[in-house]
């Protein structure tokens, strides 16, 4: 193919063209979903790392909503609060997955970013347990909608929907505080999961030896003061395992 | 001087892996040289402010790392290339560097300009598509300098930089090594004396903990001309320093 050729001024920067031009064809695009965290969190960075949990944010999500599905539809053949029982598990499963050596290849890199790792904890644990907690909800409404004939009114619908809601997220947050602690402590998403979910196992069969019900775990509001206590004990504890010790660097 | 250490140390339980460093650098290119096992990685560590000292002080381009406000203004002007670089495998080249370049909080509109300068540098235009899983071991190297250098940072700490990297691509990070070191101060923890003596103004030789040298390269070659052993010039002051300090 052969055409009019063109000199090319001398002050022309080729390889800054390049660049320039390589920049626009080469930069991505960030989705609605990060564009709005960003502007939520007021970080592109915070909002890049939130929404890059490595390779767990989908089968996470996906897993979540299988599990609190089966947990709805077993409920409705069943009658026992089975949501209220899985939410808890599944949430601090996922918060002690969310952040951490084990979990994130470029861990050690991240140590070293402007955006802090306590930050990125933060963001990706909140956002765990917020969806967890929509997901939650909407298995609650569901069952409290099955178990309360809708001849009761929607007056007593909302009642059983609240009672069933609070029964979950209480011992949920006392649950991810616990699993983000032992997480924090002993620098393992492993160690954090399985230490929650074998603290959940105890609570419920404990409950179950105290009062005959599997659902005493959740349904007894005498719980609830020292699941709130525990939850922040933990979320303490969590704080002061990822602080960088002050004084320290002098 | 944009790095100042007096008198730092870091245990990990009974090992004392820094056992009081004093150490002071301008811009330049400084080399860290030492066996396995010296404490090169644990000093980089600190300085990169992902580990705390257990005492000592430590000034990072004159602030002081350990107050959150300070740490994260060094951290903004910090470039880091660990020595067990992790990565995303679905990341692209561009997504990666990009993703670090957000997490040093850069101006969203100067990172598609910087995230290209910062991959052609190290020569990876051809790839900046590519998934990480599918690229070498030497590619993903220069995946974590490109990273490092993609903030233009005043304080750039390298760990074993150009492990992986064939001798061509080796001798293109030397050059790129002496550029960077016009304007910042470049740490590069290694254990190939042969990167030291062609891109280093200065060099430290640490073992078990300690610095036993400090001067440059041309003092370290000429501690070797009689006691060392080793085939080229600079392992042999290598050698002989070594050998001195341990006796």
């Amino acid at each position: 193919m052969s055409g009019p050729r063109h000199e090319l001024p001398s002050d022309v920067d080729l390889s800054r063209v390049w660049t320039s031009v390589a920049a626009q064809v080469w930069r991505r695009q960030p989705g609605w979903l990060e564009r709005a965290a960003g502007r939520l969190l007021r970080s592109p960075g915070l909002a890049r790392a939130l929404l890059t949990t490595p390779s767990l944010l989908l089968p996470w999500l996906i897993a979540s909503a299988v599990v609190l599905a089966a947990g709805a539809a077993a409920t409705l053949g069943s009658g026992q609060p089975i949501v209220a029982l899985l939410a808890p598990g599944v949430a601090a499963a996922a918060i002690a997955y969310s952040y951490g050596p084990g979990v994130d290849p470029a861990w050690e890199l991240s140590c070293s970013m402007a955006v802090s790792d306590r930050m990125v904890l933060l963001v990706r644990a909140l956002a765990v347990f917020a969806v967890n907690a929509v997901l939650g909800l909407a298995a609650s409404a569901v069952s409290a909608a099955w178990v309360v004939p809708a001849a009761s009114g929607v007056a007593a619908a909302s009642g059983a929907a609240a009672a069933v809601t609070f029964g979950w997220l209480i011992p949920m947050t006392a649950v991810c505080a616990f699993a983000l602690a032992v997480a924090t402590l002993a620098r393992s998403a492993n160690a954090g999961a399985a230490a929650a979910v074998a603290a959940w196992l105890i609570i419920v069969l404990s409950g179950r030896v105290a009062s005959g019900h599997f659902a005493a775990a959740v349904t007894a509001t005498v719980l609830f003061l020292p699941y709130l206590a525990i939850g922040v004990t933990c979320a303490a504890v969590a704080v002061f395992a990822t602080r960088i010790p002050r004084g320290t660097y002098r | 001087m944009n790095v100042d250490i007096t008198d730092l140390t870091r245990r990990f339980g009974r090992n004392q892996a820094v056992a009081g460093v004093d150490l002071q650098a301008g811009p330049g290119v400084f080399g860290l040289l030492g066996p396995n096992g010296a404490g090169k990685t644990t000093l980089l560590r600190m300085m990169a402010t992902v580990i705390p000292p257990t005492s000592g002080r430590l000034r990072l381009l004159g602030c002081d790392p350990g107050a959150y406000g300070p740490r994260r203004d060094v951290r903004r002007r910090l470039g880091y290339l660990p020595q067990n670089l992790g990565y995303y495998p679905g990341f692209t080249v561009v997504e990666f560097v990009e993703y670090f370049a957000l997490l040093k909080e850069m101006p969203a509109a100067r990172v598609p300009a910087a995230v290209a300068t910062a991959v052609e540098r190290v020569d990876l235009g051809g790839r900046a598509k590519a998934k990480l899983r599918t690229l070498s071991g030497g590619m993903l190297r220069r995946v974590g300098i490109a990273q490092a250098i993609v903030n233009e940072p005043e304080l750039l700490l390298l760990d074993e930089p150009t492990a992986g990297l064939d001798p061509e691509q080796r001798v293109a990070f030397r050059a790129l090594l002496r550029d960077l070191g016009q304007r910042a101060t470049v740490v590069v923890s290694t254990h190939l004396v042969e990167d030291v003596g062609a891109a280093c103004s200065e060099v430290a030789l640490m073992d078990q903990g300690k610095i036993v040298f400090h001067g440059t390269p041309a003092e370290l070659t000429a501690r070797g001309t009689e006691h060392g052993t080793g085939d080229a010039p600079l392992e042999r002051g290598y050698t002989a320093v070594l050998a001195a300090a341990r006796s």
